[in-house]
């Protein structure tokens, strides 16, 4: 199966090389923070599983299609501007911010809900990891939008072509990072009993 | 550039819908509160096929040669074992 993220085949990752050493430094924090989660849980299994009942699983399952669609339209982003598509991938790219701010206002209002519950970092172990790490990725997507915010204006006033497009390359490869993440955040969290 | 579809679909576009799809499955699982280790570590499986699809097709790993071929696949193996390892010794 051909992938459209990648032209032909080669030895380096799509995009600037330096954002490919820091996705792997991030990647790195959140696997310790899943292993601790796991194993934590392993002595506060009771408590773990009551708790995970009182989660949203329905505000988890569109924030996993809002990411995964965002993922999907930033391969198109960069599909089009590897066609010289520059109206194109800005278009795809808004749309991948559109379905970034789904998953924040959606996240966001989990949150309001929680707080307005008086739940916080220090109700119980449960809460503590559910809500650092949900958090943490959170501003991963927030960064990430960002991102995606700046190549897009970059696209838009021309500064990307077939020929040179590394930029919307390497904002990609950070998001389909924060994506990634998610992928495994949201059985551990939301479903895994 | 021609693009290579599947039935007249870009596969990135049959990517995308089969990790839609085992999302879906993971919510009905959530839904339906089934618990166990088989039923987390199916669960995890999916996340981890998720994963592999998105580096090899989304992050375009799929067709490198080398070094940057794997850390997305190791990455996965990491967590993935550390999360499994701790739900089978609950049992």
């Amino acid at each position: 199966m051909q992938t459209d993220a990648v032209v032909e085949s080669g030895k380096y990752p799509p995009g600037d090389l330096a954002i490919w050493v820091f996705i792997l430094a991030e990647l790195g924090a959140f696997a310790a923070f899943f292993g601790s989660y796991a194993f934590t849980r392993m002595k506060n299994v009771e408590l773990f599983n009551h708790y995970q009942m009182t989660l949203d699983k329905d505000a988890a399952l569109i924030n996993t299609f809002a990411l995964i669609t965002s993922s999907y339209f930033v391969v198109r982003a960069v599909a089009a501007i590897r066609d010289s598509d520059s109206r194109g991938c800005v278009r795809w790219l808004v749309a991948a911010l559109v379905m970034g701010a789904i998953f924040l206002v959606v996240k966001s209002q989990e949150y309001a809900h929680h707080i307005g519950e008086g739940i916080t970092l220090s109700t119980n172990t449960f809460y503590m990891f559910y809500l650092s790490l949900t958090f943490f990725h959170f501003m991963h997507v927030i960064m990430g939008m960002v991102i995606l915010a700046a190549v897009a204006v970059k696209a838009k006033r021309g500064c990307y072509s077939a020929e040179q497009h590394t930029g919307v390359e390497t904002g990609a490869s950070y998001w389909h990072m924060v994506d990634l993440v998610w992928l495994i955040l949201f059985p551990l969290v939301y479903v895994m009993r | 550039m021609k693009k290579r579809t599947v039935l007249g679909i870009r596969a990135c576009t049959w990517v995308w819908l089969l990790m839609m799809s085992l999302t879906l499955i993971t919510y009905l699982i959530g839904q339906v509160g089934v618990g166990g280790v088989s039923a987390s570590l199916t669960v995890l499986g999916f996340a981890l096929i998720k994963g592999q699809m998105l580096g090899d097709y989304f992050m375009g790993l799929k067709r490198l040669s080398g070094f940057w071929r794997w850390p997305v696949s190791l990455w996965l193996f990491l967590p993935g074992g550390l999360i499994s390892a701790a739900f089978m010794l609950v049992g």
